[in-house]
């Protein structure tokens, strides 16, 4: 198709609008879109995303050096933790010594054993684990109350980084490690006069489905400081300290920052080609500030079509003023999240249309979107997924936003997809939360547990992401996916679609990559839905949608075993992280503002940790498979609660760690390569006396090459 | 009326032919046209034939065409058509495809479309209409359905109302296994007896052992020295079924009860039912149950001579603690209402319909809440035993129901004996078969007791929970529980089929005129060649368990992981001591007790139990360390960990199934390591022999359905499927299965048919 030749005219690379970009060291002095002659491979520097310079591992060696409240040794302590397996918050209960041995199958790094075994001699500074770049801040003692084994005195260690809590009591082990970025509330229960054992103390409310409580003397006020502190620390935003991402000194031997460069990804998918072009005119963030730097949309569609188009696409901002109201621009334009190897046709995702009570519309939109559906060369109508219910989009017309409608888009079909907003997700967490802790719902557990919908809503998720899947590895449709804004449950059900059709996203680096570019690049606004640093529990913009995903995907891994890389380990790790502020992988709304902040250079990225030790995070029955779409069923009688997430604090429900499956698998495995081993040296032996023991068919030196390509 | 040509289905090109039966197709002689494959003594009793056998409710497109047939012991579809979408589909000898036994139909229902008429057909009843439409409901949880449009409607009522008397025989004397066991014997004169003489090996593939009947003196005398009771011995006063007929023959007493005392005693209990021993704990805790007595006068002085007897046979002089089962647990009747409500739901009723409020409408069949229950009791009297080491006496109105799921789930937990198959096999006939659990009227074999209740099913599910939460204690797989809980349907096996040893016995004696009647015998359920192939029944083979028989090489020498019958359970307190305060360092590294790789040293001696641990505190402390495997294994009974057996239930729902997923394909997966594992030990095996033949070592020596071959492609097999090896397919009644599993969101309609929720309208 020649340049130009598309419905739009003058649809060359149009320079970038107005005012020139605030110098940055990446992306300059390329095209603003790059529109290949042909479908060959672009010729882009590999990252055109970040510049050079920065160095993955991070700076210098000189935190590990002294200080007073130094780990037994520097290094130690860091790659210790950067193995521990669940770094964030450790489990809460080993507590008395009868009950603290249920947590037997808790993971735990190993400092603590020693510490525990040691007695009362363990000398202090020795116990508190401690990243580079941490500092210690006060220590307290007080008690903790904890609500499977009731109060045990302790030793609560703050840090900018974390809370530590050691039993003081000679037979228990009972250690609370707790990043402050977990913690989203802290109050003070009772008061200087309040009456009973316990009464007076501090109640923490974590964003990991659990809370804390600490009892303090009642004199002097002793719990003052403490909580100034841990407010202060916990909450650095509202006190103008950083978050602790940017002062953590870890250092991992990858460097988790290059995990995903969208060129590499794109064209992995084979793009860009006849019908799709990578497109710079975001790079400076300025038509949207949401949307990520370099972006893929159809060939036909000048950069002057995709400025007039973003103008109906996005909320009534008018877009290029969009940085000074970063909260209230959406995702303007429909971009290609990912394209069927085969038959061509794509996902692409966006917000919804403004079409407002007067139902507006727009001539450009509507021929964008014909162009989009004819990249594929199908003739068959586009498939509109409306992530919200029927209502909701017809709510959503009062102030300005709306859906498409049939008589403005003849060749695309509308389905409205039922999945609730923000609120609804985080109400139903909550009743989850009721539910599960501190104690579990038992007498009437599985209609408590519908009552709180949390599993009609994962199977609305799936559901709808599987109708996206369907249709396009069916070759039916190309398919455009919006919710409201685009960066919710547009995220869920593109990123879900992806790793059913994908098989690449189902590694553990692919599903790096996918989290990367549909939720991190793509403007799911982690800041405001975590809150991280931020002490206003009860923002309305906070919503476990993320946390939703995950649990989609571990949905998935259960019903198909072998289809993932990862293990339940990896998710549970990116969940602890999703809170924890030690990475910077999820801080802020989108990738202008991390930019801005300079996030890849100063802070470490989650990646670094997880690729640094692979093993940990690796499923034992993983079998790579190409081209295989996956369809998981979406009903309630698969869908399960995730226990060893929710309800990991409680040591009576906490399920057999590690999946006794799993461990089971990996003693055959030891097993096999033991017995491989005596074989060969019982061959070495009896190969001087007997004939070629390699004519027997059933020899070791035919099983062997076998064996080891078979897994 | 009707075409004599019925209209063949002219478009094939989507039937796939599946992939694992073309060895099938060549190893038999190929079935001639349409023609039941018949047992011996079986007889056809009526015939339909262009009966359209419908697999979708939406579409005809993959109906079969066929011949239906009703015989004296099986509903038989036969069609020369290959089953459309099936891919896999595990083979029951007996049975063809598409064979229903006659023991395993729950209800039939006819339809007239035209006249808009439709009723559930009893015994003898009339059928006014002509039907053009059949529905089975089968006990097993399929519904099989048959279309009349092109067959004679007068041969197709027939067939109807022969099903319908002959699926509810009125006399147990009409069950099919007396033809097949009198045809059996009459043909077979000549030879060595004919028909398994009930020897019932439990191999199962490779294991030569035999399963324990404990029909014989020698089998309970094993026993005990097996489990070490001293203080027990055999009696045998109801030899000739003397004393009494819902008893065994040889049971076993405690040692200081004399025969005499004992024929006084048993007047007193119900059924003359007195106590039996089930089973004792190495610390020399038993386990007893019995019936009420019912002399009031003489209750407490009998039950006292009885305790006082139990307490002398054990070494400690315990005392006994009593369990009453009427009072702490659900009864029949609750179980059974819990049990159809249950299926009602997984089966019957529409998919989508019962989605929203799935969670609670399980719940309120209350059948998950009796599995834990039994699992919770059963749990507290291992408690008992185990830890308090007193001696357990269940007691039971009659002592063959209840008795039988808390005997046998107390032993599955307290002995890994049992989790063998052989062993698991040998607990059935202890304490269902020859304990006298009544068969017949719980399974309702003949359609007409209200006695009917699930209590098997129960045991088997609660098994299965044990083992979903212990997945490598058991010898078996949960296909073996399923394939077993099926058997109970095929009326066939002595095993299944009375309400007591004496009842099997006399009713073969008095039907079947020969000389030798002693030789003459059911055929046993264990005998599990009748049923698959050997290379079928190597799935009943849990690949977890491998390695636990395979010996281990350990410093040079190989050592048995055998366990000497008292160490088993006594060695569960002994910690490593970096494991005593409760943390693990590092899953990874720490292995577990039983652990393969690193097989630590004896055990230090437990250290002494204090007598008063509650129980609390008893399965606290045992929750907190890692399970060993070969030695206690307790449930957990939380409403999270208690969950439904989906194989089982959701076997024949097309909706249900997760099309190469689901566990299987990790089983799959450990299945072929097992198996290098396996063969590897085999050849080590042979080296160290000095054998040059290591040839020998070739696949049939295999436990593992899934092997490690030359041609397999690595990668999932596509014939796998979350009811894997049962395939839904033909199952019907419900939407249709083509296709994706999106068909169910992408169409709103609801196409369920109105013969789904029939009333009985006569």
């Amino acid at each position: 198709m020649p340049p130009g030749a598309g419905p739009f005219k003058g649809g060359f690379p149009a320079a970038p609008r107005g005012k020139s970009p605030a110098p940055r060291a990446r992306g300059r002095g390329f095209p603003s879109a790059f529109r290949p002659p042909r479908p060959c491979h672009v010729m882009l520097p590999r990252q055109p995303a970040r510049g050079g310079g920065r160095r993955a591992v991070a700076r210098g060696g000189a935190a590990a050096g002294g200080g007073p409240w130094r780990g037994r040794s520097g290094a130690r302590e860091a790659s210790s933790l950067a193995t521990a397996v669940a770094p964030g918050p450790r489990v809460s209960s080993m507590a008395s010594a009868p009950t603290s041995k249920y947590n037997s199958h808790s993971l735990e790094n190993e400092s603590i054993k020693r510490t525990s075994r040691d007695g009362v001699n363990w000398d202090l500074s020795e116990a508190v684990p401690r990243l580079p770049g941490e500092t210690r801040i006060t220590d307290k003692e007080v008690i903790y109350i904890c609500p499977f084994n009731g109060p045990i005195k302790g030793r609560v260690y703050i840090t900018n980084y974390r809370l530590y809590l050691r039993s003081l009591e000679t037979d228990s082990a009972l250690i609370l490690d707790v990043p402050l970025g977990v913690i989203s509330r802290i109050e003070k229960m009772g008061g200087a006069t309040s009456r009973g054992e316990n009464s007076y103390g501090l109640d923490i409310t974590c964003k990991d489905m659990r809370n804390l409580r600490f009892a303090l003397k009642q004199e002097g006020h002793s719990r003052r400081d403490m909580f100034e502190i841990l407010t202060r620390y916990a909450f650095p935003l509202a006190h103008s300290l950083p978050i602790f991402a940017f002062l953590n000194e870890e250092k991992f031997n990858v460097d988790g920052w290059t995990v995903y460069n969208p060129v590499e990804e794109y064209r992995r998918q084979g793009l860009p080609n006849h019908h799709w072009r990578i497109t710079f005119i975001n790079k400076c963030y300025e038509l949207c500030d949401t949307y990520p730097a370099l972006l893929v949309v159809p060939y036909r569609a000048s950069d002057d079509d995709l400025r007039r188009v973003a103008t109906f696409r996005s909320r009534n901002r008018i877009p290029f003023s969009g940085s000074d109201f970063p909260d209230h621009l959406a995702c303007p334009w429909n971009v290609l999240s990912w394209i069927h190897p085969e038959n061509k046709t794509v996902i692409v995702r966006c917000s919804q249309p403004l079409v407002g009570m007067s139902g507006k519309r727009n001539k450009d939109d509507e021929k964008y979107l014909d162009v989009i559906r004819e990249t594929n060369r199908q003739i068959s109508k586009l498939t509109i997924y409306d992530a919200r219910p029927n209502v909701n989009a017809v709510a959503n017309k009062a102030t300005g936003g709306g859906y498409e409608s049939d008589d403005a888009y003849h060749n695309a079909e509308l389905f409205f997809l039922d999945i609730h907003n923000i609120h609804v997700m985080r109400e139903s967490l909550k009743k989850v939360k009721d539910i599960v802790y501190p104690n579990v719902e038992e007498s009437h557990w599985l209609s408590s547990l519908e009552s709180t919908h949390w599993l009609e809503h994962i199977k609305l998720v799936l559901t709808g992401a599987i109708q996206v899947a369907d249709r396009v590895s069916s070759g039916k449709s190309s398919v455009l996916v919006h919710c409201s804004d685009g960066w919710d449950r547009t995220a869920q059900l593109t990123s879900l679609a992806m790793l059913m059709l994908d098989s690449f996203y189902r590694s553990i680096e692919g599903f790096e990559i996918l989290v990367q570019k549909e939720w991190i690049s793509f403007g799911h606004k982690f800041a405001s839905r975590i809150g991280h640093g931020d002490k206003n529990h009860a923002d309305a913009d906070r919503s476990p949608i993320f946390l939703q995903f995950i649990d989609c995907v571990w949905q998935m891994s259960k019903q198909f075993p072998t289809a993932f890389e990862f293990n339940e380990r990896f998710l549970i790790t990116i969940l602890d992280h999703l809170y924890s502020c030690r990475f910077g992988t999820f801080l802020y709304n989108c990738e202008s503002a991390r930019e801005k902040q300079k996030v890849t250079e100063r802070t470490v990225s989650l990646w670094s940790l997880i690729n640094s030790n692979k093993d940990k995070f690796k499923n034992p029955f993983y079998t790579k498979e190409i081209n295989r779409v996956l369809y998981p069923v979406a009903s309630m009688r698969h869908l399960e609660l995730w226990v060893n997430y929710y309800i990991r604090w409680n040591p009576r429900i906490k399920q057999q760690q590690p999946n006794p499956v799993e461990q089971r698998y990996v003693e055959l495995l030891a097993l096999r390569d033991e017995y491989i081993q005596r074989l060969e040296e019982l061959q070495l032996a009896s190969s001087a006396k007997l004939p070629d023991p390699s004519t027997s068919p059933a020899g070791p030196s035919q099983m062997m090459p076998h064996v080891r390509t078979h897994f | 009326m009707f075409s004599l040509k019925p209209p063949r289905p002219t478009f094939r090109s989507y039937l796939l032919p599946p992939p694992q039966t073309d060895d099938k197709i060549n190893s038999e002689p190929k079935i001639k046209k349409l023609e039941p494959v018949l047992l011996p003594g079986e007889i056809v009793v009526n015939e339909v034939s262009f009966v359209r056998k419908c697999i979708a409710t939406d579409t005809s497109q993959y109906d079969l065409w066929g011949k239906l047939i009703c015989s004296n012991f099986k509903i038989s579809f036969i069609t020369d058509d290959p089953m459309p979408l099936q891919r896999f589909h595990y083979r029951n000898l007996l049975l063809g495809e598409h064979d229903v036994p006659l023991t395993c139909i729950e209800q039939i229902v006819t339809v007239n479309d035209h006249k808009r008429k439709q009723k559930v057909l009893g015994p003898n009843q009339k059928l006014k209409f002509n039907p053009t439409e059949l529905i089975i409901y089968c006990k097993d949880f399929r519904i099989v359905r048959f279309r009349f449009d092109e067959s004679g409607p007068e041969s197709a009522k027939k067939v109807c109302l022969a099903i319908a008397h002959y699926s509810q025989p009125t006399d147990l004397q009409l069950l099919f296994a007396f033809e097949y066991v009198g045809k059996k014997y009459h043909n077979s004169a000549t030879k060595i007896n004919g028909i398994p003489s009930g020897g019932g090996s439990g191999a199962v593939g490779g294991s030569n052992q035999k399963t324990p009947f404990f029909e014989t003196y020698s089998d309970w005398d094993r026993e005990i020295k097996r489990t070490g009771a001293s203080g027990w011995r055999v009696c045998s006063i109801n030899e000739g079924y003397m004393i009494s007929t819902c008893l065994p023959e040889y049971f076993v007493v405690p040692s200081s009860l004399a025969d005499q005392d004992l024929k006084i005693f048993s007047h007193s209990f119900v059924g003359r039912r007195m106590p039996l021993w089930c089973w004792s704990h190495s610390n020399g805790s038993a386990l007893v149950r019995m019936a009420l007595i019912k002399d009031v006068l003489q209750q407490r002085k009998i039950d006292q001579r009885i305790c006082n007897a139990i307490t002398k046979s054990h070494p400690q002089r315990s005392d006994v603690y009593k369990s009453d089962l009427d009072k702490t647990l659900p009864n029949i009747q609750e179980i059974q209402a819990a049990f159809v409500k249950l299926k009602q739901l997984c089966v019957n009723e529409p998919f989508e319909e019962t989605e929203e409020k799935w969670l609670s409408s399980l719940e309120n069949t209350r059948w998950l809440e009796y599995v834990r229950a039994f699992l919770k009791h059963s749990a507290e009297l291992v408690y008992i035993l185990e830890s308090r080491h007193l001696s357990v006496v269940l007691q039971e109105e009659e002592g063959r129901d209840l008795s039988c799921i808390v005997a046998s789930l107390v032993q599955v937990m307290l002995d890994p004996h049992f989790r063998t198959i052989t062993g698991f096999q040998s607990l059935i006939q202890k304490e269902w078969v020859m304990a006298g659990y009544q068969f017949l009227d719980r399974c309702n074999h003949l359609k007409r007791s209200e006695k009917e209740s699930p209590l098997f099913l129960l045991f088997l599910d609660a098994t299965w929970q044990l083992l979903e939460q212990y997945p490598a204690a058991f010898e078996f797989s949960e296909t073996y529980l399923a394939v077993l809980y099926d058997s109970t349907r095929i009326s066939l096996f002595g095993t299944f089929l009375f309400n007591s040893p004496h009842q099997r016995e006399f009713a073969i004696s008095k039907n079947i005129q020969l000389g030798d009647e002693k030789g003459l015998k059911f055929p046993s359920v264990w005998d599990w060649s009748l049923q698959f192939t050997a290379k079928d029944r190597t799935l009943f083979h849990n690949p977890l368990y491998i390695g636990k028989s395979t010996p281990c090489i350990q410093n040079g020498s190989v050592k048995s992981f055998k366990r000497t019958k008292k160490s088993y359970s006594s060695t569960l307190r002994g910690m490593p001591g970096s494991l005593r305060n409760g943390i693990i360092s590092d899953p990874d590294l720490v292995p577990r007790r039983n652990s393969l790789i690193l097989k630590a040293k004896p055990d230090p001696p437990p250290p002494p139990t204090s007598q008063d641990h509650g129980a609390e505190q008893y399965f606290r402390e045992w929750f907190s360390k890692p399970a060993d495997l070969h030695g206690v294994i307790l449930p957990h009974v939380s409403g999270t960990h208690v969950k439904l057996w989906k194989l089982c239930y959701f076997r024949w729902v097309p909706e249900a199934q997760i099309h190469l997923g689901g566990f299987i394909t990790a089983f799959h997966k450990l299945s072929l390591l097992a198996d290098e594992v396996d063969a590897l030990s085999r050849t080590l095996r042979q080296h160290r022999a000095g054998s040059l033949d290591a040839g020998h070592a070739g696949p049939d020596e295999s436990r593992m359905y899934f092997r490690v071959s030359a041609h397999a492609t690595p990668g999932t097999p596509d014939f796998l499927s979350s009811a894997f090896p049962f395939s839904p397919v033909g199952n019907l009644c419900r939407r249709s299965i083509s296709g994706t599993p999106l068909s169910k969101f992408l169409s709103g309609a609801k196409i369920w048919l109105s013969t789904e929720t029939l009333a009985n309208e006569d």
